[in-house]
């Protein structure tokens, strides 16, 4: 088997008074779409936060590609995974190019120069999420399915291998959800990217994912392809709620509440 | 109630009481004491000292803690803020700067009291610190920064007039330390009245408030009027401490500590709270002052026990910020909604580069002479040139630098409202500059310069402490830097109280001057700030990254802690470089990066040098008038350029965003 994207063991995380995550183990697969779900306080977000370092664990170790997450340079680990934090800053007086040149970052460093492979990941960033006729368009103006694209752009342009996404659609129109997760699902498929997606919606996870961890009371409550995830069974586990699951007409599930 | 409240109210009024006593028997042996009623044809002086010197001096310092505490905990309610209470929010420094105005430009006005004057000052002060509030989702910090900043103004103006006047009134700046001395029983009558007032009005609020401490769309969404309420609350807190203020001046951060012990004791309760609070402030405030009069003995009645009270609310205010929650709001800090933008900055910034050096060749060029103004013809210009030109370099090197800071440190902590006057550097410089004036002999002027920048170099190492932990963000830190501000001011005029020529030395050099710059000290000034300009040039892609938030910044491989330090430090050596010059406040640093942002520099790199060029001009034109407008006597040159500052600066944050 190959090295796993992450390798977790042990992993407990805490905050005065309450433990967010407890003696998680878990290895998620590289090159894959894999959504983490849960219900509200289940520890999801924690996760990933911790995934991307930006918290701190307790206990237990977090290994990315084959390497503690405490060895990782800031700007090394930067280079191989993007993270996107939930609630998204509205990058006042910057154009959305500015905004996708941001994410050269990792490779530029503070005084380095901004040559032509920048300009070329860039100019791909913006062609990759369709971003082209909104160049020069100030991010504050652009809708809200418009400025996550250009925020996804600006991980692209990162060219890391990984993303990180917290709850990207969460502020989003149905349409604009299914755009944004589909760009997620092409960048994996095509460009042999992995990515870990937080989600409420059970249905555009199991439609847009290929792997599902599921979170409750910050313990793994199920971990598996869409397949699995999609039992009446399994569903009441996770939500603590009755769930019904439907066939369409295509055989694809659909789960609601029972 | 806890068991620890029921534990320690009880030893702590025993403290109070015993300490009173210990001071009053020093004074005068309890047999001796006079007995009620009070008549002073049949006393001896001890026992009228004791009458009606002592005894209501104790009891108006319970009724006074009493008054502030009340006033804390209302305010803390209705805004939702751990750290609200008169000081933090501009109230007292309001009445205080209208108490000053009255008794210098219309001291008839006081013969109805000192009272409806000190509310005024307090109403406004108030109604101004609401109003930047409102349009800013009466964010905890935000209103903080706000209150600090008008707080800040009104002290200057107050300063400004006080040093107008000359040195007899002095007596008034001891005042403004709130010196709990007293000659008879009127102030206690009165703060009595006003305490029962007081508490009968928290009584009947005290329901409406706990259903608005759910939040403002919960609390309306039960049928609660909540602007009334919030009018009224705020109202009752604004009277009660507007009503110390009169009686006995500045008094600090009692209603900041009276609810937060009251909190820290285990009372969870919105009731308990406002039970608690009074209790908690008059034995706080009892017990400083017993303190204070043991301390300094009889000889001690001019140490203000307002400036003892101030040194304990520093600290506390920095015990406090990590348990402060609820912070702002994510978007609501946006200055002023989208400003245009520049695609094209060079022709912009070599414009503001002609401008500043028209500005400067205009200000050498003329002036004004005894009965009007004048240009300099050819060979006065080459006789004038050598004596202007060190504070205009000065003065522009010195915008320059703190409008650098101001950029820095708006960007770092994507707050607009911070500025390195809150920064605490400005305190901390301060405090120097005293401790050598008091400590040295002769000061020469480079020593004064050494403890200037070595007492910046202090607050800078506090604030750097509080940074480097870890999950501080960065609005924290602004208020860091307001608490070791406010220990700096309480320190300063704990000592100006003292009152000697000394004090007055540190008073006007708080203002600010260029007058006595040397041409060496104004090239090593500008050296600095194009030092800084090349650092933060070097930056520009931390500033650039660093608004976007620590999510965004961390995700993107930026050295967090290390870009945080490197930016305060930079801010920091910024400030305490002008703050020789200019004194302590200017706004400049405040104003610039704002009025670059309004021209359309919006990349970090235009935005910075922009700025700087800004408050290079800026600061020519405070000198200017500084020089010009009270000719041929000349005015402090920060508070010049706080006194421009100010209005526009209000004006600016009172705009409703779009």
């Amino acid at each position: 088997m190959t090295t796993p994207l992450f390798d977790i063991r042990n992993l407990s995380v805490d905050v005065p008074g309450r433990r967010l995550l407890q003696d998680l183990t878990l290895q998620l697969p590289a090159g894959k779409s894999i959504a983490l779900i849960g219900h509200n306080g289940s520890g999801k977000s924690t996760l990933l936060k911790t995934l991307a370092r930006q918290i701190l664990p307790s206990h237990g170790t977090v290994t990315f590609e084959g390497r503690a997450l405490p060895d990782w340079n800031a700007r090394d680990y930067a280079r191989r995974l993007a993270f996107l934090p939930q609630t998204t800053p509205p990058a006042e007086g910057m154009t959305v190019r500015e905004l996708i040149a941001l994410g050269r970052y990792p490779w530029h460093g503070a005084l380095g120069r901004f040559g032509p492979r920048d300009h070329d990941a860039v100019d791909r960033a913006m062609v990759e999420c369709a971003l082209e006729p909104f160049r020069d368009r100030m991010v504050d103006t652009l809708s809200g399915g418009e400025r996550q694209r250009a925020w996804l752009a600006m991980m692209v342009a990162q060219q890391a291998g990984t993303l990180l996404l917290d709850e990207p659609i969460s502020a989003l129109d149905i349409a604009h959800q299914v755009e944004v997760l589909s760009l997620v699902q092409r960048m994996c498929h095509e460009q042999g990217r992995s990515a870990i997606t937080v989600l409420h919606e059970v249905n555009m996870s199991a439609r847009f994912c290929d792997h599902i961890v599921a979170i409750k009371g910050g313990k793994i409550a199920m971990q598996g392809t869409p397949a699995d995830l999609m039992q009446p069974q399994v569903l009441q586990d996770i939500y603590g709620l009755p769930m019904q699951v439907l066939t369409r007409p295509d055989g694809s599930p659909v789960a609601i509440p029972a | 109630m806890t068991r620890s409240i029921r534990m320690i109210l009880p030893v702590a009024a025993v403290l109070a009481i015993g300490l009173w006593l210990l001071d009053a028997r020093q004074m005068l042996p309890m047999a001796d004491w006079p007995a009620w009623p009070f008549d002073a044809q049949a006393m001896s002086l001890e026992q009228i000292l004791m009458a009606f010197g002592m005894m209501p001096r104790g009891t108006i310092a319970l009724l006074a803690g009493a008054l502030l505490g009340l006033s804390g905990a209302i305010l803390q309610v209705v805004l939702r803020n751990p750290v609200a209470d008169p000081t933090t929010l501009g109230i007292s420094a309001g009445a205080q700067l209208t108490l000053v105005m009255a008794t210098i430009l219309a001291p008839g006005l006081l013969d109805h009291g000192r009272w409806p004057i000190a509310m005024i000052g307090a109403a406004s002060a108030a109604g101004l610190v609401l109003a930047i509030g409102a349009a800013r989702a009466f964010a905890p910090v935000t209103m903080v920064i706000a209150g600090m900043l008008v707080g800040m103004t009104a002290s200057a103006v107050a300063t400004a007039i006080t040093l107008a006047q000359g040195e007899y009134l002095l007596s008034l700046v001891i005042w403004n330390g709130g010196s709990l001395v007293q000659q008879d029983w009127s102030g206690v009558r009165t703060l009595a009245l006003v305490l029962i007032a007081g508490g009968i009005a928290a009584a009947m609020l005290a329901r409406p408030l706990r259903v608005l401490s759910l939040g403002v769309e919960g609390a309306a969404g039960l049928g609660l009027n909540v602007a009334l309420i919030r009018l009224l609350a705020v109202g009752v807190a604004v009277v009660l401490a507007a009503a110390v203020s009169a009686e006995l001046g500045l008094i600090a951060f009692i209603g900041l500590a009276a609810p937060a012990l009251a909190r820290s004791m285990g009372a969870r309760n919105l009731y308990h709270v406002l039970a608690l609070s009074p209790v908690i402030g008059a034995l706080l405030l009892s017990i400083c002052d017993s303190l204070v009069m043991a301390i300094a003995g009889q000889g001690g009645e001019m140490f203000p026990t307002g400036a003892l009270t101030g040194l304990i609310g520093g600290p506390l205010l920095l015990w406090l910020l990590p348990r402060l929650r609820g912070s702002t709001p994510p978007g609501t800090e946006k200055g002023d909604g989208t400003a245009r933008r520049r695609d094209r900055a060079a022709p912009l910034l070599i414009g503001l580069v002609a401008l500043l050096i028209a500005m400067a060749v205009v200000m050498v060029w003329i002036g004004r002479v005894p009965g009007g103004w004048a240009v300099l013809d050819w060979a006065s210009f080459q006789a004038f040139l050598p004596m202007r030109l060190p504070r205009l370099i000065a003065a522009a090197a010195a915008g320059a630098a703190l409008a650098l800071a101001g950029a820095i440190l708006q960007r770092l902590t994507a707050n607009p409202l911070a500025s390195p006057e809150v920064l605490g550097v400005s305190g901390g410089a301060s405090l120097g500059y005293a401790a050598v004036i008091y400590l040295v002999a002769m000061p020469t002027a480079a020593a004064l310069t050494m403890g200037t920048m070595a007492g910046g170099a202090v607050a800078l190492a506090l604030i750097g402490m509080f940074v480097s932990q870890r999950d501080m963000p960065p609005e924290r830190v602004l208020l860091a830097g307001i608490a070791v501000s406010a220990l700096a001011a309480a320190v300063l005029s704990a000592i100006m109280a003292v009152g000697d020529a000394r004090a007055w030395a540190v008073l006007s050099w708080l203002s600010g001057s260029s007058s006595v710059v040397t041409m060496m000290g104004a090239l090593g000034l500008a050296m600095v700030a194009g030092l800084l300009w090349i650092a933060a040039l070097a930056a520009r892609r931390w500033l650039d990254i660093l608004p976007l938030g620590y999510g965004v910044a961390g995700g993107l491989g930026l050295p967090l802690r290390r870009a945080r330090m490197l930016l305060i430090l930079l801010a920091g050596m910024a400030t305490g470089a002008a703050t020789v010059l200019v004194g302590p406040l200017s706004f400049v640093g405040l104003m610039a990066p704002h009025v670059a942002r309004r021209l359309g520099l919006a990349r970090p790199a235009d935005h910075v040098t922009g700025s700087a060029l800004i408050g290079a001009c800026l600061m020519l034109a405070a000198d200017f008038g500084a020089r010009m407008a009270g000719f041929p006597y000349e005015l402090p040159l920060g508070l010049f350029a706080s006194l421009i500052g100010a209005p526009w600066l209000i004006w600016l944050m009172m705009r409703s965003q779009k």
